[in-house]
């Protein structure tokens, strides 16, 4: 066992060396690892290049025929007409992801530092692994839960049939505390012992700390696990299919029907041909562009936050 | 020849259930040119007329699917080759001869009539307007009906409820309960965009079963009762007002063939009004059994 690790200590050094004295075949075995790690890294890329490229081609001729305003700023959408508007369908997405980041965020950023920060090993070792399995869920099940108990019981509330925004908030809420509390439980913990230690010695209470010191040290990573947060409820189909109500309208209210991009993609694709077809995919465009919209401009915003930070 | 049509079968065909798919129609109809040319071949060679091709509806599609397993089962040596491309795909492929049996969920039009075609109704299917168990409404008007799916009537007041919203459930675009319905109740009217859609008939009935204000339809095979089933024009569904046509909104399932059936087909399509298939496949799958002779 010894002898082994000195041996690996040994070729290690003389790897560093830039020198070939292992054998042929550690070379050999070594090399092809190396390719295969650059295969799997390439594949993910390519993945994406492929399908953002098989979405463009088939959905970029609805912008040309149809017209970029008429598609993007048309306030109907109607295919048996042949009217492709989808206006109603962005400000649907847009209104259910951005109610359930408010709802979800806090809930979320709450769990990371109850936590990181208050849970004596007992609790947490209870809570973690239910927040976890959370995010193990499928969504289906999700828009289960969704459907039969609470648009019923939203349904009771609001005197309506209970499908539309409000309903979706809360489920994709709860959808998205794993991918959020996972992150920013990780982005807290992994703050310098020190910073913590300090903070106490001067003698800051828990909230002080929290609300002064760590949340501020930890904030690039919490804003990181915000846009993986916002991805998913902006991606999210099937348990919002199964409560907005998929009415491609401007609902009255939260609790009146609603579509978004995503659902109405999954209604229409099974019988979509022609123009409506294409128009589907140019909803995936418009997905796509949305999404990688998002990201950027939070990366873009924590980055300038970050210089402020270090120029002062 | 003889391993093409079952593997189109299995690989091809019988993955057409999505409701319209009209893409995949001219690809589909022309391997059932060569099926049907192939069958021709055999025919005349006399080593297989045991093989008929039947096309056309998808709504049909599980009921002449499942009568077609139980057929050849029952008929060793024989096949039944069923597909669903849409009823005018099917009544156009049965005339020119690409199919022995077209099946259709609409009557045929006028300039269809004149082609000769034998018309053998199979099962009816009937469209029932359903609301929650709680709502005084009892009955409404075909013309109140296309006014509430339409917009025009959106309280239950106008039509003699509590004065409440309506809450209107439709289906999908894609189904075709909603294009029997469109047909028979709204006629030139188009839907409400503002209701919700939901893409299943259970998911209808399970969100009209709970909201008191909701109203939607569904096949009538499909109502239980956790839901109220109105009267229409003063008529209730029931097999009988449906079976003697007082019931508005409903459709017959037809299978036609190209002159009077004769040979297999004759055999599959008895076999499809018998009381075994009646009563069991197309109950099940949620349709009424044809009214038999002597009824």
């Amino acid at each position: 066992m010894a002898e082994a690790s000195a041996q690996n200590d040994e070729n290690h050094k003389k790897a560093a060396h830039g020198l070939r004295l292992v054998s042929r075949s550690t070379h050999l075995k070594e090399a092809g690892l190396r390719n295969l790690f650059l295969l799997c890294a390439f594949v993910a890329v390519l993945g994406v290049a492929l399908i953002f490229l098989f979405v463009g081609w088939r959905g970029w001729s609805i912008f040309s025929t149809y017209g970029v305003g008429a598609f993007l700023g048309g306030a109907e959408w109607d295919p048996i007409d042949g009217i492709y508007g989808i206006l109603p369908l962005i400000y649907g997405s847009l209104v259910v992801m951005g109610g359930a980041l408010a709802l979800g965020t806090p809930l979320a950023v709450g769990t990371a530092i109850f936590l990181s920060e208050i849970a004596s090993p007992r609790v947490r070792s209870i809570v973690r692994p239910a927040v976890e399995l959370l995010a193990g869920i499928p969504s289906v099940i999700f828009g289960f839960f969704g459907l039969l108990i609470l648009r019923p019981f939203i349904a009771s509330t609001s005197g309506g049939l209970g499908f539309g925004a409000a309903t979706a908030w809360i489920i994709l809420a709860i959808m998205i505390v794993p991918t959020i509390a996972t992150l920013t439980e990780d982005a807290l913990g992994s703050i310098q012992p020190g910073i913590r230690e300090a903070s106490y010695a001067m003698g800051a209470t828990t909230w002080q700390t929290v609300y002064k010191v760590l949340v501020p040290a930890a904030k690039i990573g919490i804003i990181d696990a915000i846009i993986l947060g916002m991805g998913r409820a902006i991606g999210e189909t099937m348990a919002v299919l199964m409560v907005v109500g998929n009415a491609p309208v401007f609902p009255d209210s939260v609790t009146d029907p609603i579509a978004t991009l995503t659902t109405q993609i999954v209604i229409d694709m099974p019988y979509a041909t022609g123009d409506h077809r294409t128009a589907l995919f140019g909803m995936a465009i418009i997905l796509f562009i949305v999404s990688m919209g998002l990201v950027a401009a939070v990366r873009l915003i924590s980055r300038l936050q970050s210089a402020m930070e270090a120029n002062r | 020849m003889l391993v093409l049509p079952s593997r189109s079968r299995r690989n091809g065909l019988r993955e057409l259930s999505g409701r319209r798919a009209l893409g995949l129609s001219a690809v589909t109809l022309t391997v059932l040119v060569s099926l049907a040319f192939a069958a021709v071949g055999c025919s005349s060679s006399g080593a297989s007329s045991a093989e008929i091709i039947v096309t056309g509806s998808t709504t049909i599609l599980p009921i002449a699917e499942i009568a077609a397993e139980d057929f050849t089962d029952q008929h060793p040596g024989t096949r039944v080759l069923v597909s669903g491309v849409g009823s005018s795909a099917g009544i156009e492929s049965v005339t020119r001869g690409s199919s022995d049996i077209g099946t259709s969920s609409r009557d045929l039009k006028p300039a269809e009539e004149e082609l000769g075609l034998i018309d053998t109704p199979i099962a009816i299917d009937s469209i029932a307007v359903i609301v929650h168990p709680s709502n005084p409404v009892d009955a409404l008007t075909s013309e109140q009906v296309r006014q509430i799916f339409s917009g025009e009537i959106t309280n239950w007041s106008e039509v003699g409820g509590e004065d409440r919203e309506i809450g209107l459930v439709n289906r999908d675009e894609a189904s075709g309960t909603r294009e029997a319905f469109h047909k028979i109740v709204m006629g030139d009217s188009k839907f409400d965009r503002s209701a919700a859609v939901l893409p299943g008939t259970g998911q209808v009935r399970s969100v009209v079963a709970n909201a008191e204000i909701a109203v939607g339809y569904i096949s009538l095979g499909f109502a239980t009762s956790d839901v109220k089933v109105l009267a229409i024009d003063g008529v209730v569904p029931t097999p009988e007002t449906v079976r003697s046509g007082e019931y508005p909104i409903q459709r017959t399932l037809h299978f036609f063939t190209d002159g009077e059936p004769t040979g297999l087909a004759l055999e599959y399509i008895d076999f499809i009004l018998s009381e075994e298939v009646q009563e069991g496949v197309v109950r099940d799958a949620g349709f009424l059994p044809i009214p038999r002779e002597g009824d």
